[in-house]
């Protein structure tokens, strides 16, 4: 069976043994894509910053750090193991060619820190990333396998 | 009233906001139809309040290409200005001003590109200038950049910026109507919360 499940901005997915987890065109957005291959359990996270600073804020996958930490929990409930985890990431790009230093400018930069920063704290082995650059990168899990596509407009698709 | 969020909107503030853009689209429609030398009319404009998701779909489809033009909106007003146009208005342009069409964006040259990010700053900024001038608002505009890629890496830009302090967005959009033909495009308006009240107070204050 090939089920499709898409991951909508600020969300977060996690399928069992089969399916796609799919997010579509990350901008500056991260899609964080987390494998542990023992039992074939597959999330997909789509954040968009990289610290939550308001605690009251309630769409915690807004953010890399509280995303991650509740993705991490979710998972393993479903008997995931933080230590057999793969993640691979992709976005973080630079949408709009802006001058001087704006948060607009550099949040894809930051989202990239953030989320590295938080998965070696996590002690999480990030295996693959396509990170950076000027476009927006639309990124599917195969959950049997943790292989993720990265389709673009005008490129070839990379697998990873 | 002083607003937290853009839910907390009322259906009076809404009706000044989307009279307000279609003064600014009718002034950004002028412009065009002088650059263009062709009758050049926007439609109603739309106000939307929406969450992330939702508003994408309601622009498009994630992954199709398009072509952005982004102005960052600063002073009395913060906030973003995107035009978002497609290949029928590309085209319209590009024949009017330089002769020529395209199929394809990525067929795009450099002087095409950049006599589409003018287009874009003129609406922009003439829809930018009625506003402030209506609302007697001081809005500083900043040179203006262009994006061709995916819809939904475009859209996150301004999601982003605000996304901060909302988890919804309003969009005021316009679409304009070339020759009797509507053109694929879209003039939004994102402001941030702190600006829309500014808005609010100076626009529906002296209504209430």
């Amino acid at each position: 069976m090939n089920k499709e499940v898409t991951v909508g901005i600020a969300d977060m997915k996690i399928v069992r043994q089969e399916g796609t987890l799919i997010t579509y065109a990350l901008g500056s957005c991260i899609g964080i894509s987390f494998y542990d291959p023992m039992i074939k359990l597959t999330a997909l996270l789509h954040i968009m910053l990289p610290k939550c600073s308001n605690p009251s804020d309630t769409q915690i996958f807004k953010f890399a750090d509280t995303g991650i930490q509740e993705t991490l929990r979710r998972m393993s409930v479903f008997g995931g193991v933080k230590s057999r985890y793969i993640c691979k990431i992709a976005g973080g790009a630079r949408m709009f060619e802006v001058l001087g230093s704006s948060s607009l400018a550099n949040i894809g930069e930051k989202n990239i820190e953030s989320v590295r920063n938080i998965l070696i704290k996590e002690q999480i082995r990030l295996t693959r990333q396509d990170v950076g650059s000027n476009y927006a990168r639309t990124m599917r899990v195969a959950a049997e396998t943790g292989t993720v596509s990265i389709h673009t407009y005008g490129k070839q698709d990379i697998i990873m | 009233m002083e607003i937290k969020n853009y839910d907390d909107i009322g259906e009076l503030a809404l009706d000044v906001i989307r009279e307000v853009g279609s003064i600014g689209t009718g002034n950004a429609a002028t412009a065009v139809s002088e650059l263009l030398s062709a009758n050049v009319r926007i439609k109603l404009p739309d106000v939307k309040i929406a969450g992330f998701n939702e508003s994408m779909t309601m622009l498009g489809n994630p992954e199709e290409p398009v072509a952005a033009i982004l102005v960052q909106m600063s002073g009395d007003m913060n906030g973003i200005m995107l035009f978002l146009l497609r290949m029928d208005f590309i085209n319209a342009v590009l024949g009017t001003m330089l002769g020529k069409t395209v199929s394809d964006y990525t067929e795009l040259d450099e002087l095409e590109i950049s006599a589409l990010t003018e287009v874009g700053n003129i609406i922009i900024s003439s829809y930018v200038n009625a506003l402030s001038g209506l609302a007697g608002l001081d809005i500083d505009l900043s040179v203006p950049a262009i994006s061709i890629n995916m819809l939904g890496g475009i859209l996150s830009v301004p999601m982003i910026e605000l996304g901060y302090e909302t988890n919804k967005i309003m969009i005021i959009s316009g679409k304009f109507i070339l020759n009797q033909q509507q053109l694929d495009s879209n003039l939004l308006m994102l402001p941030d919360i702190r600006s829309l009240n500014k808005l609010i107070t100076k626009l529906v204050a002296g209504h209430e």
